[in-house]
């Protein structure tokens, strides 16, 4: 088990939406893989974590879905940007650079 | 917008919810796969991949169970699944479910059926648009004297105010109906033609009358209300045109009220109110009520300060007739409810609450011992992952449940109480309360027997369900623990659910016998008159035939000789008001040469009785002589005085031989009149039992006309009936007798609001109290069943069986004393906080108190005393052995 800190809601979105930009259509796994390895293990996430993600996101329409076939033949399901969730990228990531910036303001050594 | 989208896509996907889990299913087996397929390419073996592939997807079901609540309506879900499986668990424990839904019915039931009956009565008694906009008008004569409205005043006030939108007049009379058989009196109202538009009442048929209809000579048109075209023209729709004689008037039917109708709730007819020109004059005759309808927008100070202002500028105007008065102005609904009926229903009310309370306690008494069965499934539940506050929703949802069904218990309860009180309540009495014909289980009884059901498994349920969720994991899942004490906590919550019962019904039950032991003296207040053996009943001689005092007094001549010489008839006397009934009045009293200081005002009752009143109900003479046959409408007018009176407008003087007045003068004439003797004091109010001073005229002097008879027996009175309306139609046929009843039932029927309090306070007491029993011995039962292995081992060490029933029953006594303590000096506390509502009670009345308590005792030991039995037989060997 180990102390897993939950990633916060809005970064999970985040990272899910920019993977599928860099690398386009991909099923649960490989995007968790993916964010893994990006994150070089430095971030221990539950793979399993990425579906509720993946849901919430498709149900506010950012992404979509389709039944597809895994590299192992297996049926799966792939997930891919929709338009909007192009544009929204562009917002929440201002939204993240904000918050860190404002983060980075407060952990800054005061003068 | 998105969070719509998002809402819609949740509640789609509760419809497919099957393809949608299967789809979930095959994505994550697909995610293991491709996991273990990469684990076992980094080189590791088959089940150790997989293994790796599970660790790094973290738990199973929990992210399924995450993904289920992201993709439906979660709570929606749960509370659907959670309410067929709490049907199901109920189902199959049928003892309990039968006992609880029982136990919640009852307390439900008692609760719908007064709130029924306080919605209908008082919250709604009328269905008019903007009640709250209505208010009534009396004139208040120096502080606290309530006077009808004088007509020159309401015209000035209808030509001076700003914050009415319109102002209406009735006046109530009783006229006799002839024509159809034997005559009748009937209650009509005078009315203004907008008193229905103020009420915003519309017909049912035909049409109201006009403004140009309230005329002198234009005014033969009548409105029939709609229970009076039912009584008397069996709701022939074709009535319009028809006419009706009324007092030997001839009047036009020209409309039918509706049955929503219902102010003023004992009229019959409306006709037109047409006041003549002097009428119109007329600052002194107070004998009208007003009706307002304020503006939108104006509140009750504003237009109190607007009409202060008013009366004193006629004050100043005409300070003859209208110095030191002042207007009240009273919401309607405040007006029709009087000062009493509130605070009865709110008695009841919170007794009925109270009975629920202990309901309550019982349901979550049986709900802990039900919670210590379920633990088991429950330690099963939490290590598969339940959380804690899914865990609580299901336990209360079952709470729910079972409110919900003792809420349909609960309206049958009450729909069946509500038909008992309807046909037990006398139609004579009935015409009086407005709206008591509206009593019915409405939507807004459903809705609160809903909240109650709700409120009641929630505050029933919380505490067990959470008690049963704090279990302990291990020792629950291990195998062959089978435990079934609580723990010490949740003893202390049962013993304090066992002691608030006990306390709760001895309050109730003191609270009904205090209110018993009131209601039975108000029952004998009038015994010394003996009113079982009178029959009394109450006539109104017609104004046209009876234009003259000579034409009265001849009547009240005539029909007394008559009625006296009837077999079985001992006294036969009128009055206008019979000793502690709600009929006497009382008006203003002037003394001869002693002016009082204007504005400052000094009342008495005024009665008219006849020359033998006094001795049929055997009121003594104080001093002076009673009236006699030389007192006629040719003598000096002369009056007897009660002993308050003379006391408080006399003192120290002796009022013999003084002249005094009541009312106002009038039209120049004399009316002095000399006071020839004083009487002991006899209360005419049955709620004010403060013996008003008392003015007593001789009908052969001073007729009125209307009259109550009282005739004294020697047998049944009520066997007299026939022989005194055939002894009075030989007079005139066509005078109408009221209420033909004795004494007793007249009295009684001004005591059916109080009855009703009083029944209603025995069965929520009766109620409570046997709950409490159950309740007590349940838990006693329990105390034995958990410690059945502890009792045994102590027998079998020894201990003597008879210290195992003393051990219980000890425990049961100091239950029970703390309970019937608690509820002791809450009573207390209680009645003296309600004092004022209780008549004839004495808020500390050891007597009660000292018994009640010891019976509750008695009674709680009573039930205690089979668990102690069990204990002191328990057969060590089984139960050790049990296990």
């Amino acid at each position: 088990m180990g102390d897993k800190s939950d990633v916060l809601q809005g970064t999970l979105d985040l990272m899910v939406l920019k993977t599928l930009e860099s690398m386009g259509p991909l099923h649960g796994y490989g995007i968790a893989r993916r964010i893994e390895q990006v994150s070089d293990n430095s971030l221990s996430l539950n793979q399993g974590t990425i579906y509720p993600a993946l849901l919430r996101l498709e149900q506010r329409g950012w992404i979509k879905s389709e039944w597809g076939a895994s590299e192992t033949n297996r049926r799966a399901k792939f997930y891919s940007l929709s338009r909007t969730g192009r544009k929204q990228i562009e917002k929440e990531t201002e939204n993240w650079e904000r918050t860190a910036a404002t983060m980075a303001r407060f952990l800054a050594p005061s003068s | 917008m998105n969070g719509l989208r998002v809402l819609l896509v949740r509640i789609a996907s509760l419809f497919h919810r099957r393809n949608l889990d299967a789809d979930l299913e095959e994505e994550v087996r697909t995610h293991l796969e491709l996991a273990t397929a990469d684990n076992v390419a980094r080189g590791l073996s088959q089940s150790a991949a997989r293994t790796a592939a599970m660790r790094s997807f973290g738990g199973v079901s929990q992210i399924k169970e995450g993904y289920r609540q992201q993709r439906g309506l979660p709570i929606f879900e749960i509370l659907v699944r959670d309410f067929q499986y709490s049907l199901r668990q109920l189902w199959k424990a049928p003892g309990f479910t039968i006992t609880t839904v029982l136990t919640l019915a009852i307390g439900i039931g008692v609760n719908t059926a007064i709130f029924s009956m306080m919605d209908a009565i008082v919250l709604h008694p009328l269905a008019v648009p903007d009640l709250d906009r209505v208010v009534t008008m009396t004139e208040e004569q120096g502080r606290g004297e309530y006077k009808q409205v004088a007509l020159a005043n309401y015209q000035s006030w209808l030509q001076q105010n700003h914050s009415f939108e319109d102002l209406a007049v009735r006046q109530y009379a009783s006229l006799s109906l002839t024509g159809s058989g034997e005559a009748t009196n009937v209650d009509v109202d005078y009315t203004s033609a907008n008193f229905f538009h103020i009420l915003r009442a519309k017909p049912l048929l035909g049409r109201l009358y006009e403004p140009s209809e309230c005329q002198h000579g234009q005014d033969h048109v009548a409105v029939l209300s709609y229970a009076f075209w039912r009584k008397h023209f069996a709701a022939d729709p074709a009535i319009m045109g028809h006419t009706v004689r009324l007092d030997d008037h001839v009047y036009t039917i020209v409309g039918v009220m509706q049955k929503s109708m219902q102010y003023p709730s004992t009229a019959e007819l409306f006709l037109p109110l047409a006041p003549t020109p002097t009428q119109l004059e007329d600052r002194t005759s107070h004998d009208y009520l007003v009706l307002g309808r304020l503006r939108r927008g104006v509140t009750m100070g504003q237009v109190q300060a607007e009409m202060r202002v008013i009366a004193e500028r006629l004050a100043r105007s005409y300070p003859a007739s209208n110095l030191g008065y002042s207007v009240k102005i009273e919401p309607l609904l405040d007006a029709i409810n009087g000062d009493l009926t509130p605070l009865y229903f709110r008695l009841v009310l919170a007794a009925a609450v109270f009975v629920l309370l202990v309901v309550c306690a019982n349901v979550a008494n049986l709900q802990f011992v039900r919670g210590i069965a379920r633990r088991p499934e429950i330690a099963v539940r939490t290590a598969l992952g339940a959380g804690r506050n899914r865990l609580l929703v299901h336990l209360l949802m079952e709470n729910i449940v079972l409110g919900l069904l003792g809420a349909i218990g609960g309206l049958i309860l009450a729909a069946i109480s509500l038909h008992f009180c309807a046909i037990s309540m006398p139609e004579r009495v009935a015409r009086y309360v407005a709206g008591w014909s509206n009593v019915s289980l409405n939507g807004r009884a459903l809705a609160f027997s809903l909240l109650l059901a709700i409120g009641a498994g929630l505050v029933s349920g919380m505490l067990p369900a959470l008690k049963s969720l704090r279990v302990n994991l291990v020792d629950q899942l291990k195998a062959g623990s089978r435990t079934t004490s609580g723990s010490r906590q949740t003893h202390r919550l049962r013993d304090l659910f066992a002691i608030s019962q006990i306390s709760l019904s001895v309050l109730l039950v003191i609270g009904a016998a205090l209110m018993c032991k009131g209601m039975w003296s108000m029952l004998h207040v009038a015994d010394a008159y003996q009113p079982r053996q009178s029959l009394t009943f109450n006539i109104t001689l017609p104004a046209a035939r009876y234009a003259t005092d000579e034409k009265s007094v001849a009547w009240y001549q005539d029909s007394l000789e008559r009625l006296r010489s009837l077999p079985g008839v001992t006294h036969a006397e009128v009055t206008t008001a019979l000793p502690d009934g709600q009929d006497g009045w009382s008006e203003e009293v002037s003394l001869e040469n002693r002016p009082t200081v204007p504005g400052k005002f000094q009342s008495a009752m005024h009665l008219a009785v006849s020359a033998g009143y006094f001795q049929a109900l055997h009121i003594t003479i104080l001093a002076g002589r009673l009236f006699n046959g030389n007192d006629t409408l040719s003598s000096q007018p002369v009056a007897m005085v009660s002993g308050k009176f003379a006391e408080r407008y006399f003192p120290g003087d002796n009022p013999i031989g003084h002249r005094i007045r009541m009312g106002a003068a009038s039209e120049g004439k004399d009316t002095w009149v000399r006071v020839v003797g004083v009487c002991s004091d006899v209360n005419y109010d049955w709620v004010d039992r403060s013996n008003e001073p008392a003015v007593y005229f001789n009908v052969a002097q001073m007729p009125p006309g209307h009259v109550t008879y009282i005739l004294t027996t020697t047998g049944n009175p009520l066997l007299l009936a026939g022989s005194v309306h055939s002894a009075l139609a030989a007079i005139d046929s066509r005078i109408a007798l009221d209420g033909v009843q004795t004494y007793q039932q007249y009295l009684n029927d001004c005591l059916v609001g109080l009855l009703y309090v009083a029944v209603w306070l025995t069965v929520d007491a009766g109620v409570g109290l046997l709950l409490a029993a159950i309740g007590i011995f349940g838990v006693m039962a329990n105390i034995v069943a958990e410690r059945s292995r502890e009792i045994a081992l102590r027998i079998v060490l020894g201990a003597n069986p008879k210290d195992m029933l003393r051990m219980i029953l000890r425990r049961a006594a100091i239950l029970t004393a703390a309970g019937v303590i608690s509820g002791f000096v809450l009573a207390g506390a209680l009645a003296r906080l309600s004092a004022s509502l209780l008549f004839g009670v004495s808020p500390s009345d050891p007597l009660v108190f000292l018994s009640i308590s010891g019976a509750v005792t008695a009674i709680a030991l009573l039930v205690s005393w089979g668990p102690a039995r069990r204990a002191a037989s328990i057969d060590p060997m089984r139960a050790i052995r049990t296990d």
